[in-house]
């Protein structure tokens, strides 16, 4: 069963004197069981608004969305879901103990339950030190473990996650991807919208991209950007100095370091091509890498109009 | 159980209010200031304590019922806390409910605290207290019940400044309905006469509700006429309370 499925969902926001806004047009998004799915786009591109209609938090203009095979807007959805917001805010009142106590009782867990849950939960997320401090107070990286544990109480299926690396040191960047990668080791679902690509790149099985509340790219990261090999960097060592000129020659870039030649080629033709001269003339080839554009590169090419655009 | 859970948390939030404290401490002033006119109206005194701290618990209990009732589910809002919440498997009216239970709660604490306060104090005056004495803080409490629903109720809808406006006013003609209905005979046929005399037949009769002059005088009121007013209270409460969880139902947060 897919985790989420979302048809053709629009989201226009309407206020009385104030022109209307479309945030989301026409989404269709199908994210399977135990993939870890990420959400691009820029500020303004309608990730959070995607995330909080499938929170309910949000009403859709038009379209369906469904979690595990119910409807958003029923309870029935929001028992597999555990949320992330961006910046998560809590009672400053209470303490992260209590916070979880509270949330356990909204997800009707039994008191057993809710015990066992903050041993485990208290333990991953490191929170047993500040267990009876109140949360005001505490810095953006301490709320974000809060949340976190609040996302993983009741042990949903799928968690969901609005740039849950937005705004923490490396160090809580890390303690968040750490995460993420045990919650997909233990087979849950994660969508997350993020803009550290490098991030994503490293986490995601499939991402998709919106622009301007549309989809313009979805799909496995490296098939997105299989297409988009901008070089191949090939490294060579015991060359005459005939191949060597002649490689030279079609290469865009080229160093040698100490035994080794190396050489940067506009294409996989090209590559391919001075392979074959090496295996002719002689020359060993200590590696062939493509260089693909990153997730970053493709990214932000995405985000550049084209000239018709911007006409 | 989750109504239960929220409305706890509604009343741990609220009791930290400072607003509270600020009325609480202009109600006990009133109280304990009301001997001072007592001694103007000679052999009155007692009455007029009675009135003044009934008064005062109607009047100061409203405006907690106001402040901190406008603003309840508008704070959830602009603080974010009400995301993770509203994420989690439950149904927007129990929040609602959970929310409207809590400040009920506070309320009844405020009640009950400012009844022990009167009752002490007019028996240490060494006066009497009788039962319609307590009947009519029944009736307070039940018309703060009436008037906290309707708080939630513009909470869910406006701001909190607008929500209290509209609260208060509702209060204040509530408790002089009959001015919407006797109108002079220049509003005969006017479109004015049917928008005010709608207004008296929508918004309560708070006046209902008020016992003073009994309990002042310690004058004997009927227990079906109690009975009638506590039923009349909770259907408009209950009404409100369904108008506040529709209104909410589909509100984007």
């Amino acid at each position: 069963m897919s985790a989420i499925v979302t048809k053709n969902l629009s989201k226009i926001y309407r206020e009385v004197g104030k022109a209307s806004v479309k945030s989301l047009d026409g989404l269709d998004l199908t994210i399977e069981e135990n993939e870890v799915y990420g959400f691009l786009g820029r500020n303004g591109a309608g990730k959070t608004t995607t995330i909080k209609i499938l929170c309910s938090l949000l009403k859709p203009t038009s379209g369906e969305a469904f979690v595990f095979g119910e409807s958003v807007r029923t309870p029935q959805a929001r028992q597999h879901i555990g949320y992330l917001p961006e910046q998560p805010y809590f009672y400053e009142y209470l303490t992260p103990k209590e916070t979880l106590d509270f949330y356990g009782k909204l997800r009707n867990l039994s008191p057993a339950e809710r015990n066992h849950q903050w041993d485990k939960l208290s333990e991953l997320l490191d929170l047993r030190d500040i267990a009876d401090q109140r949360i005001k107070g505490f810095s953006k990286g301490m709320r974000q473990r809060i949340g976190f544990a609040v996302a993983l109480m009741g042990d949903p299926p799928l968690l969901i996650l609005d740039e849950p690396m937005s705004g923490l040191d490396p160090i809580g960047r890390r303690m968040i991807r750490d995460l993420i990668m045990r919650c997909r080791d233990e087979k849950k679902t994660l969508f997350f919208s993020s803009h550290v690509m490098s991030d994503v790149e490293q986490i995601c099985d499939r991402v998709s991209i919106l622009v301007k509340g549309k989809l313009t790219h979805r799909g496995r990261i490296d098939q997105l950007l299989e297409s988009q090999t901008k070089a191949v960097e090939i490294i060579t060592a015991g060359l005459s100095d005939e191949t060597r000129r002649t490689l030279r020659e079609r290469a865009t870039d080229y160093r040698a370091l100490d035994e080794q030649d190396i050489f940067v080629l506009p294409d996989e033709a090209a590559a391919n091509e001075a392979v074959q001269q090496l295996q002719q003339q002689g020359g060993r080839i200590v590696q062939f890498t493509p260089i693909r554009e990153s997730l970053e590169d493709f990214f932000l090419r995405q985000q550049t109009p084209t000239n018709e655009e911007a006409r | 159980m989750r109504i239960f859970t929220i409305a706890q948390n509604t009343f741990r939030e609220s009791i930290r209010d400072k607003v509270l404290y600020v009325l609480l401490f202009f109600a006990a002033v009133t109280i304990f200031g009301s001997k001072a006119l007592g001694w103007i109206s000679i052999g009155q005194d007692i009455k007029i304590v009675k009135d003044i701290a009934l008064s005062a618990t109607s009047i100061f209990g409203i405006l907690i019922a106001i402040f901190v009732g406008t603003s309840l589910i508008y704070k959830e809002i602009d603080k974010r806390t009400l995301y993770t919440i509203l994420a989690q498997p439950m149904q927007r009216y129990e929040f609602i409910l959970g929310k409207y239970l809590g400040l009920v709660a506070l309320l009844a604490v405020v009640t009950v605290t400012m009844t022990v306060v009167s009752s002490v104090y007019i028996l240490l005056l060494g006066g009497t207290l009788h039962l319609t004495f307590f009947l009519a803080i029944l009736l307070i409490y039940a018309k703060l019940m009436l008037i906290t629903a309707f708080a939630v109720l513009m909470s869910s809808l406006t701001s909190p400044i607008l929500g209290a406006i509209i609260v208060f006013s509702v209060a204040v003609f509530g408790h002089a309905t009959e001015v919407f209905r006797d109108l002079p005979p220049q509003f005969d046929g006017t479109s004015a006469k049917a928008l005010l005399e709608a207004a008296y037949y929508v918004i309560p009769n708070l006046s209902n509700f008020d016992l003073t002059r009994e309990a002042a005088n310690g004058i004997d009121v009927s227990g079906a006429y109690v009975v009638w007013v506590l039923v009349y209270g909770l259907m408009y409460t209950v009404t409100l309370l369904i108008l506040a969880a529709l209104a909410f139902q589909e509100k984007d947060v």
